[in-house]
């Protein structure tokens, strides 16, 4: 799976899948890319669709 | 004297790091440019003719004022590395995945969560003819922005069948000589309109089915209406008062086509109806090479008969509408190239 982390506009980090459905919601609502997090640190796990 | 041919023209596919903060020239390519023209520097000066006092009213002495530098196109035959720039530079909200292609996702900007405010990012702009040490035009344009874009689809052979020209506008600061040794020139992987891959507009679908073979061409455009960018501390290059920003105003997405007319065509109802949906257009080259405008929520605002070319014809204005939770549009670009607007 591709994914990138996106960080939302209160700083909640989550590893998100690289597709237009996923990433435009959150890109709309102000959430940003930003670097995988340093080892050790634990994002959430990917954001899934809903049914 | 030297032939216009001999312009060549290299920008920033990455950002700056500020206004007023030249790309270093990893970050700039080298590309051909359809418009023939150099991107003019108008220095503006001005007069006392207006102040009394001095015993008549004809002016006595100039006055430098401020750079007044006219918008200046940008116009390629449409190529994933292009339009991957284009949309990201005019519409500001940017994420790249991907190790190669890298997909670049793209989405207005919005004042409210942009890091920048209403400004979108910036780029250089370099244009010389025999750089060196007699060039006849050696400069480096600071501080451009993209002020808006038109893609145009026809229904014709070849490159020509898919264009994209970009409206840039600058500062009015510059560096000269430029000091930036241009790259080899790009070869980017263009498309046409035999590429189309997608093309659904509110419900109909113009490649398969019984709408296919109806569409003729299409133009998509965007505009963001930038605020005169003159303000105190805006800054001033050779005692001209140059533009320290560039901020969005009223920003305008428009959509027009045109279709064959048929039997049975649901363009009318679909106007009449006030029906809403999706607009998907694709562009696929390859794996590593496509464009997808996503217009989240299409409607159509007029629809017009006429006649292309002695062919019945509907031209169809549509409406973008705003959806809460998707936005107005998003761009979808696979391409080879790493950092763009990054």
């Amino acid at each position: 799976m591709n994914s990138i982390f996106m960080r939302s506009p209160e700083g909640e980090v989550k590893e998100v899948e690289a597709t237009t459905a996923a990433l435009t919601p959150l890109m709309v609502s102000g959430w940003t890319q930003v670097p995988p997090p340093a080892a050790g640190q634990k994002p959430a796990p990917p954001a899934k669709e809903e049914e | 004297m030297a032939n216009i041919s001999e312009l060549l023209n290299g920008w920033g596919f990455g950002k700056q790091t500020a206004i007023g903060t030249a790309n270093l020239v990893a970050t700039i390519w080298r590309h051909t440019n359809l418009n023939t023209k150099p991107w003019a520097k108008v220095p503006v000066n001005e007069d006392d003719r207006a102040e009394i006092g001095k015993g008549h009213e004809f002016p006595t002495q100039l006055f430098k004022s401020h750079y007044n530098m006219p918008a200046y196109e940008l116009s390629k035959y449409a190529s994933s590395e292009f339009l991957a720039w284009a949309m990201s530079f005019s519409m500001g909200n940017v994420v790249v995945s991907g190790s190669g292609p890298y997909v670049y996702t793209i989405v207005p900007a919005l004042g409210a969560t942009n890091p920048t405010g209403l400004e979108l990012p910036y780029f250089s702009f370099v244009q010389q003819i025999r750089p060196g040490g007699s060039a006849v035009l050696d400069e480096m344009l600071v501080g451009c922005a993209v002020k808006g874009w038109k893609l145009s689809i026809k229904n014709s052979p070849g490159r020509a069948s898919a264009m994209c020209a970009v409206e840039c506008v600058t500062t009015g600061q510059y560096t000269s000589p430029s000091g930036i040794t241009l790259p080899a020139i790009s070869t980017p992987h263009e498309f046409n309109a035999g590429m189309i891959s997608a093309l659904t507009f509110n419900g109909i679908n113009y490649l398969t089915g019984g709408s296919a073979k109806q569409f003729v061409s299409m133009e998509a455009s965007w505009e963001n209406n930038f605020r005169p960018g003159f303000f105190p501390g805006s800054g001033a290059q050779d005692g001209y008062q140059i533009q320290g920003r560039f901020e969005w105003g009223d920003r305008a997405f428009a959509v027009q086509f045109v279709v064959r007319v048929q039997a049975g065509s649901t363009e009318y109802a679909n106007l009449i109806n006030l029906t809403t949906g999706t607009a998907t257009f694709t562009m696929t080259r390859d794996a590593n090479n496509s464009f997808t405008m996503l217009i989240q929520k299409m409607g159509f605002n007029v629809a017009e008969l006429g006649n292309t070319d002695g062919i019945v014809t509907l031209q169809i204005t549509g409406v973008q509408l705003y959806d809460p939770t998707n936005g107005m549009v998003t761009m979808t670009v696979t391409t080879p190239l790493q950092g763009i607007c990054q």
